[in-house]
């Protein structure tokens, strides 16, 4: 084991971050500006103290060998399946749906941390099952032990976090070394298990599929309101927007959940497409640096880790900007580090944290071993 | 250890980025998508603001002594917003029992409204409409947050006002009657049309229409705060002055009242004018709506007779009322003289039909004098004859008989008048329309044709309306001639004759200190496919005066009267009591003191 080399610290990578998170903060004021009770809860300040929280979790977390994890993955499993179990059971129903807990002083989603559970705890299986992946059961084990979490999070129903942990599931495995035969398996199966779930969905997730695959024109204030308002803020933001704190369709509301789920149409009112496509590109080199990293890490398992937290950004990012722009149906993802969300910006900055983890031990080439 | 997989680290970075490039082209095409862009643009426009139309406050109906008789009063609908109703909250049970107790409204009815909406696009609906300003402001009492308030009891304000919020209180004017029977058949009422906008129905109410409602305003109002301007000044909808008196109204209604409870009769009329201006003082009809629940004219109409001004809209063949048009066109023509005698020997034979009397006798040698005090059908028959049938009805239509008058209220009749040249007149005719059979009127056409007797032989165009008020200026109505169906010398002198024939039969008519004339009639009522029936009848009175100067003219008609059917049994006694209330009201002296003071 070597020693930590500070000089490895991916300063480009936390740089990113900082803007993106920053930007999403004061994206958050403009959005939430004049709504008295989104007032009320501060959630300006809320964000900022998760934001500064963040910020001191990513430097212990880089300063922590990430190979720690691997020695806690059990108990990280364990720990993980209780609190959604307890979740499940007794957790406070918000939405239609129980995600969230109710700590008395803010409310958790334990959901948001089992993504980064599950980026650990699969990549040290795969790391450590990497010779034997040619072999089905193994690649079952592995399956089995993401449905386990899964099985919680769909229960709570949070259909979109279980994708975000199944697409991780299956670009942890592919980057492990999945065998070509069995990924053209599993892609058959991609195609076919939707097909057959169908019936299984619950009502308002089959609603949003079959309201984003045939809109109907009647509709005017129920399912397609948000989309449509999302198309409006884009499109009436132009090139350069109308300016921070400007954007009508953000100021007088018209635009819904305009602080978390649609912040990105919010972004494209105010600061046009230049802003949106700068934040994207920011979003890409944040996604760049982590595969970076997963190239100049030590091991496998540190590859693993970079390489989930990149699938993790992208996957979101480019989720939640999909269903911003009508290419995807309505889901309850956020636009990583910007969208308003304690939770979820403490757990994507715990992920850039092991990344950081990950670039501080990496195997420096011009002191390489036999 | 079996590396290395690394690569594809980097092939799934490329499969992002080719994502990414595909958001950005997604991006680019929405910004350029013109026809798309054309939509939402619309749509984004559409939520910018929305356009108010603004009903200016309806001008007020005074009578012709300034005392209210229409006037307004804010209330409120309530409605259900059902974009601002959360389903998994309570806001149903709460709004519920909130319209229960503080609006009176059903509990189950409103929260079952509540819980299905009537389609799942539905935004509004309205609950009730006209609640009292009283009970809304109670509620806001409730609600407001005073400086009191301790930090809990603010906090249960916010709470209920949040679970409030679907509900929703628009004021509104709506159109109120300080006493909605008075003259409820002149002023009509204003209802609401499909599209939910007042309109006046029926009498001034809706012949006024566009003057008392004025000229709504539609203006463009945003919804972004940092655009708001003010509203442009409104104007208002147009008062209206009316001929009617409160006072004589409510006199003449109670008399109406009184007299058909006595007679046992069916409906009943009664006109006053006056004779120089046309001015309608009184218009009596009975029965009569009670305005402040005007929704009730549908069931009244759909279910019996029910007209809702009978004085203009009622139909019926006046008998022997209408001979005093056949004398007088006779009498203006010089067919006949005052000293002309007629031989009555109880039957005529006209254009095929024999007329008899009403006792079917003959009255030996009558002068024209005695042919309309004895009110006999044969001699008017005979008159007629002598006039021919083309001077006979020149003169009918000139008194206004077969067409409107013009009056200013909706619903006007023209009655029937059949004339020679049409198809189903017969020469028979002109001897039963000599004695008012055969031909229908309204009683407001009656009052007007009788009234060029009061009037040196002009009728005046009849109104209700005396003066517009508009924007602090008020617009006289002036009196305008309608026609000139005799000279003035027939007037007088037909005038004089029906007052001595009055007299000479110490009629029930007489009025104490007032000389008057008049003329009773019992008209047969038809029925369809059975002919005349004698013992159902329009009984009625038109009388005016003073003779030497008539000040009035009352149109009295009781529909079926039951005690008695003979018009001067029933209709004449009525003229004298609305004669006092004339007189009283409108400030005429008896004669003898008007001629002491000339």
């Amino acid at each position: 084991m070597k020693g930590v080399n500070w000089r490895h610290f991916d300063f480009w990578l936390l740089g990113a971050v900082a803007v993106l998170t920053i930007f999403g903060i004061t994206m958050i004021r403009s959005a939430i500006a004049g709504n008295i009770e989104l007032q009320e809860l501060n959630l300006v300040r809320r964000q900022l103290i998760f934001a500064t929280l963040g910020f001191i979790v990513v430097i212990l977390t880089a300063s922590i060998d990430y190979h720690t994890w691997s020695t806690l993955n059990q108990t990280m499993y364990v720990g993980m399946w209780i609190l959604l179990g307890v979740l499940f059971v007794t957790g406070a129903v918000f939405f239609g749906s129980a995600r969230w807990f109710d700590t008395g002083v803010i409310l958790i989603q334990p959901s948001e941390l089992a993504k980064i559970v599950m980026i650990l705890v699969l990549a040290d299986f795969f790391s450590k099952n990497q010779h034997r992946l040619g072999d089905l059961r193994v690649i079952m084990q592995s399956l089995i032990l993401t449905v386990g979490i899964v099985i919680w999070i769909l229960l709570q129903p949070n259909l979109s976090t279980s994708i975000v942990i199944f697409v991780l599931w299956f670009a942890l495995l592919f980057a492990a070394g999945l065998q070509p035969k069995h990924l053209f398996l599993f892609i058959g199966l991609g195609i076919f298990a939707p097909i057959v779930s169908f019936p299984f969905l619950v009502d308002y997730q089959r609603e949003r599929i079959i309201n984003f695959l045939f809109p109907d024109p009647e509709a005017r204030h129920g399912e397609i309101y948000n989309t449509q308002q999302a198309l409006i803020s884009i499109g009436s933001g132009g090139l350069f927007g109308k300016g921070y704190g400007h954007g009508t369709q953000v100021q007088l509301r018209f635009l819904k959940v305009r602080h978390s789920d649609f912040i990105f149409s919010a972004i494209a009112e105010e600061f046009g497409f230049v802003g949106t496509v700068l934040i994207l590109l920011l979003l890409l080199f944040v996604v760049y640096r982590c595969i970076r990293v997963a190239h100049l890490a030590q091991d496998t398992f540190g590859g693993l880790i970079a390489y989930g937290v990149a699938t993790l950004i992208a996957f979101q990012a480019i989720v939640n900007i999909g269903v911003n722009l009508n290419l995807l149906p309505a889901t309850g993802l956020t636009l990583p580090f910007i969208s308003y969300g304690g939770s979820s910006l403490l757990s994507i900055l715990l992920g850039i944290g092991l990344v950081e983890s990950v670039a501080l031990r990496q195997n420096p080439l011009e002191f390489s071993t036999a | 250890m079996s590396r290395d997989y690394s690569s594809r680290y980097t092939l799934l970075g490329t499969l992002f980025t080719m994502l990414a490039a595909l958001i950005f082209g997604q991006h680019v095409s929405l910004l350029l998508d013109h026809q798309r862009g054309e939509i939402l643009e619309e749509v984004r426009t559409s939520h910018l603001g929305s356009i108010w139309t603004i009903h200016p406050p309806r001008g007020l109906i005074f009578d012709r002594k300034g005392q209210l008789l229409a006037g307004n009063e804010m209330v409120y609908e309530v409605g259900i917003d059902y974009r601002s109703i959360d389903e998994s909250s309570n806001q149903a049970h709460t709004i519920a029992l909130t319209s229960n107790v503080y609006f009176g409204l059903d509990y189950y009815k409103v929260k079952v409204t509540i819980e299905n909406p009537p389609n799942p696009h539905q935004v509004y609906l309205p609950l009730a409409k006209g609640i009292e300003k009283e009970k809304v402001d109670q509620l806001q009492n409730l609600l407001a947050i005073k400086e009191s308030d301790s930090r809990l009891e603010r906090a249960e304000k916010a709470r209920l006002a949040a679970q409030l919020d679907g509900l929703v209180l628009q004021p509104y004017m709506k159109r109120v009657y300080p006493e909605p029977l008075l003259a409820s058949n002149v002023l009509g009422f204003v209802g609401y049309t499909q599209q939910g906008l007042p309109e006046g129905y029926f009498g001034v109410e809706a012949k006024y229409n566009e003057m008392l409602s004025g000229t709504p305003i539609r203006i463009w109002v945003p919804n972004d705060p940092r655009m708001v301007r003010e509203f442009p000044p409104i104007p208002e909808g147009a008062s209206l002055i009316l001929t009617i008196d409160r006072e004589l109204q409510a006199a003449v209604e109670r008399i109406l009242e009184e007299n058909i409870q006595k007679t046992g009769s069916e409906t009943g009329v009664i006109v006053v004018l006056d004779p120089k201006s046309g001015e309608v003082w009184a218009m009596a009809s009975y029965p009569r709506l009670d305005i402040s629940r005007y929704w009730e004219y549908e069931t009244l109409s759909r279910s019996g007779h029910f007209v809702f001004n009978r004085a203009i809209s009622a139909m019926y063949e006046p008998g022997s009322v209408f001979k005093v048009l056949t004398m007088a066109a006779a009498l203006d023509k010089g067919v006949v003289t005052e000293e002309t005698t007629f031989l009555d020997k109880g039957a005529i034979e006209v254009g095929g039909l024999v007329i008899y009397n009403w006792d079917r006798a003959g009255h030996g040698k009558q002068t024209m004098q005695g042919c309309m005090q004895l009110s006999l059908n044969v001699c008017l028959a005979w008159v007629a004859t002598q006039l021919g049938a083309p001077d006979f009805y020149a003169y009918l239509q000139a008194f206004g008989i077969g067409h409107t008058t013009g009056i200013d209220l909706d619903g006007e009749r023209a009655g029937i008048l059949k004339l020679p040249h049409e198809e189903y007149w017969s020469p028979s005719e002109i001897g039963t329309n000599s004695f008012g059979q055969g031909v229908s009127v309204t009683p407001i056409q009656m009052a007007s044709a009788i009234s060029a007797l009061a009037n040196e032989g002009k009728i005046m165009r009849p109104h209700v309306v005396r003066a517009i008020v508009k924007e602090g200026e008020q617009f006289m109505i002036s009196p305008s001639v309608s026609s000139i169906p005799i000279s003035a010398k027939t007037a007088r002198s037909l005038t004089e004759m029906l007052a001595r024939s009055l007299e000479a039969e110490a009629s029930v008519a007489l009025v104490e200190g007032y000389r008057v004339a008049g003329k009773t009639g019992t008209g047969e009522i038809a029925i369809p496919n059975v002919g005349y029936t004698s013992n159902e009848t329009n009984a009625s009175f038109a009388g005016w005066g003073p003779v030497d100067d008539p000040r009035f003219v009352v149109y009295i008609w009781l529909e079926k009267p039951s005690t008695s059917i003979w018009g001067s049994e029933v209709a004449a006694p009525i003229f004298p009591q609305v004669v006092k209330q004339i007189a009283l009201l409108m400030n005429i002296p008896p004669d003898r003191y008007r001629k002491a003071a000339q």
